[in-house]
């Protein structure tokens, strides 16, 4: 049953390796191993962040205290084989916090997904499409364990564990999240 | 649009879209943590050594370092991951044992006795569930045991222990089991019931427990029938699943029952096809809250149902058709005589391949095949053909009886646009290889499988379906180069 999340294993290995060898370093305060960190999982991170919030300027703030926080705390990580998973339980958490702060200060004004930020320069029409129309039509869990997959490599099994749910309700929403995302890009191009 | 492009168009649209400052990171770390730089592998000790020629900020951070090192390292930080808080053990027949710890992360996954090793066979003997949550492993447990069939049944019945010295976090965690095996059961629409307890680590339960291969959590029951009849003997006990188990301690454990597989024989004895092994078991399922308890075994002998109600302390067997396949003999005194039953064969799959060539017009040597497979369907047994002969796509319903054709349906298929050229077509079996080996499993390891020439898009394409380790796969095959066109892989419910 769990064949799936195994072969992903498989994939991930040396990139998790790398990962993990470069947050050894980062532990040892190395900025380099820290700048090689971010360009590695800076969109991973930023999708969680995004798929949470909801929004393109929060999302970025918890990218950034994310990776804030992960030098502080690199010292702390235990090797067990998923260090992107130990990040993103990190970004998890900010952005969790971050919602309940902005949920008590605007009383959760109607909750508009946003998720392309302002000014940014190197956003394709196709990026456009992708982010802000296909993720519109997926329900919350959907879009963060469609985002998690695409960018984190992370194995199904991970996703349910970062994101408290269970494997099948993971697998299910996954392929049905997909499916719709399709039927709505494709419906779009042959119009 | 296949799931990979569609992931890699997201993942594109994420790196163009997350902020690229790391300047700002950099910029922002001095001023909110201990600065750790060039402390690389200082101990404690050469810390206080060195510290008057250091900043003040880094004798400080040397002092939260070496906080940190005693607080969360070492033997505490063990003590939380590796030390086993409580046991779970989920018994149907297949006894399946769970070790967390106190974060309710797995440790182990034990297949207690060889129903279990079965049932976990595919999540390599339980090792995949090592280091995921508890509820993640609860679901896909109780998944294969619903798969396997063993919750299938009215009167089935799972038995969740807990045994944790934390009575409350026991209680809780019996609680939060419960409901997510109520749940599962509930999606998979299974009536099975769930029963469940909690109790203290118990080593002398738990060494009784392995000797008979069974998780504590059912030695207890056991034991508590015991409490009821001081005769009944631990070890037959053990072998009882946990309704009969449940179902003897309602009725006040009157004496020992059979078990199935005596019921099973004892039926199979009645029929006459005992040593003929002519028969199927379909099922058998215990009835010992009944006011009369029984077994009741389902045989399918020569393409036909028979109940049969077997005495549950007695063996006798109580009603069902005796000597099916010496329908001539006289029928035992003490029981109604029984009207004749035809003899019903089977045909054979060549026979009903050769029924569906014939009926079809086709040449066996020119047809390549798509399925042959044996159905149990409406009451009779039927062989279901799927072929192809020419551009044709046969399907047919063959009775394993006789032979009659029962349903056929043909489907013409698409033929290549001839302007294009001369259409390479690699054929269904390297389209099948191409399929097995993008999903990296062997054909040994799947199901269900099903191979069909298309023509989509512009082009000729095999559409490739199996299933293999609780998942779907579909396939689609560019027939000219054998390239992966689509590719989707989906939860088998």
């Amino acid at each position: 049953m769990l064949t799936a999340a195994i072969e992903t294993i498989k994939h991930s290995g040396p990139e998790q390796e790398m990962l993990e060898q470069l947050l050894e370093r980062v532990a040892l305060g190395d900025t380099e191993a820290l700048g090689a960190l971010y360009g590695k999982t800076r969109g991973a991170v930023y999708g969680l962040a995004l798929s949470i919030l909801k929004s393109a300027h929060d999302a970025q703030d918890v990218t950034q205290d994310t990776f804030v926080k992960v030098w502080e705390a690199a010292g702390s990580y235990r090797s067990q084989g998923s260090p992107m998973a130990w990040i993103l339980t990190i970004a998890r958490n900010l952005a969790r916090t971050r919602l309940r702060q902005s949920v008590r200060f605007k009383e959760l004004t109607e909750a508009e997904w946003e998720a392309i930020p302002a000014g940014a320069s190197a956003v394709t029409a196709e990026d456009r499409a992708v982010l802000q129309e296909a993720l519109a039509i997926l329900g919350d869990a959907e879009r963060q364990i469609v985002l998690l997959h695409a960018s984190s490599g992370l194995k199904h099994r991970e996703i349910a564990a970062l994101l408290e749910m269970p494997l099948p309700t993971v697998l299910s929403k996954y392929h049905r999240a997909l499916k719709k995302m399709r039927i709505q890009l494709e419906g779009e191009k042959s119009q | 649009m296949t799931d990979r492009d569609l992931e890699q168009k997201l993942q594109d649209a994420l790196e163009h879209t997350a902020p690229d400052d790391f300047g700002d990171v950099l910029s922002r770390r001095g001023t909110e943590k201990r600065n750790v730089i060039h402390m690389t592998n200082m101990t404690a000790n050469t810390c206080e050594k060195k510290k008057r020629s250091w900043p003040r900020g880094l004798i400080a951070a040397c002092l939260t370092l070496a906080l940190l090192g005693a607080g969360t390292g070492g033997g505490m930080w063990y003590r939380a991951n590796w030390s086993v808080a409580s046991i779970i053990s989920l018994d149907v027949n297949p006894s399946i044992e769970l070790q967390v710890n106190q974060n309710e992360k797995v440790l182990s996954c034990t297949a207690r006795n060889e129903d279990a090793a079965t049932v976990l066979s595919d999540m390599d003997g339980g090792q995949d569930l090592e280091g995921t949550k508890l509820d993640v492993a609860v679901n896909a447990i109780v998944g294969a045991l619903v798969r396997h069939g063993y919750l299938d049944s009215l009167s089935s019945a799972i038995l969740i222990s807990v045994e944790d010295n934390n009575t409350s976090r026991a209680a809780q965690l019996q609680q939060q089991i419960t409901a997510t095996v109520d749940g599962i059961l509930q999606t998979s629409s299974s009536q099975a019931a769930v029963y469940s307890q909690n109790m203290a680590m118990n080593a002398g339960l738990d060494a009784q427990a392995r000797a008979n291969n069974i998780s504590s959590g059912k030695a207890a029951l056991v034991n508590q029938v015991i409490a009821l009849n001081r005769s009944l003997k631990f070890e037959e006990l053990a072998k009882l699943s946990v309704e009969e188990l449940r179902d003897l301690m309602e009725i006040g454990a009157p004496g020992m029952p059979i078990g199935r597989e005596a019921a099973v024989s004892n039926a199979r004895n009645y029929a006459g096809t005992l040593t003929q092994n002519a028969d199927v078991l379909k099922e058998v399922d215990s009835d010992l809250d009944d006011a009369l308890p029984h077994y009741e075994v389902e045989l399918i002998i020569s393409g036909r149902e028979y109940d049969y109600k077997v005495d549950a302390f007695t063996g006798e067997v109580l009603s069902g058709t005796a000597d099916v396949l010496e329908t001539l003999s006289p029928t035992p005194s003490g029981s109604l005589p029984v009207p004749p039953q035809p003899v019903v064969t089977d045909i054979g799959q060549d026979a009903a391949k050769a029924a569906a060539l014939a009926h079809a017009g086709a040449a066996e040597n020119n047809v390549t095949w798509l399925k042959v497979q044996k159905d149990w369907d409406d009451g009779r047994t039927e062989y279901e053909l799927e072929f192809i002969y020419g551009s044709t796509e046969y399907e047919y319903t063959i009775d394993a009886a006789n032979g009659t054709i029962l349903k056929y349906e043909t489907e013409k298929l698409r033929q290549p646009d001839p302007s294009s050229g001369g259409t390479t077509d690699i054929g269904q079996d390297a389209a099948k290889a191409a399929a097995l080996a993008h999903a990296g499993i062997a054909e040994s390891q799947i199901t269900h499988l099903e191979v069909e020439q298309d023509w989509d898009d512009g082009r000729l394409e095999y559409e490739v379906e199996f299933k293999s380790g609780g998942y779907e796969y579909e396939y689609t095959i560019d027939a000219a180069t054998g390239a992966v066109l689509e590719h989707e892989k989906d939860w088998d419910d």
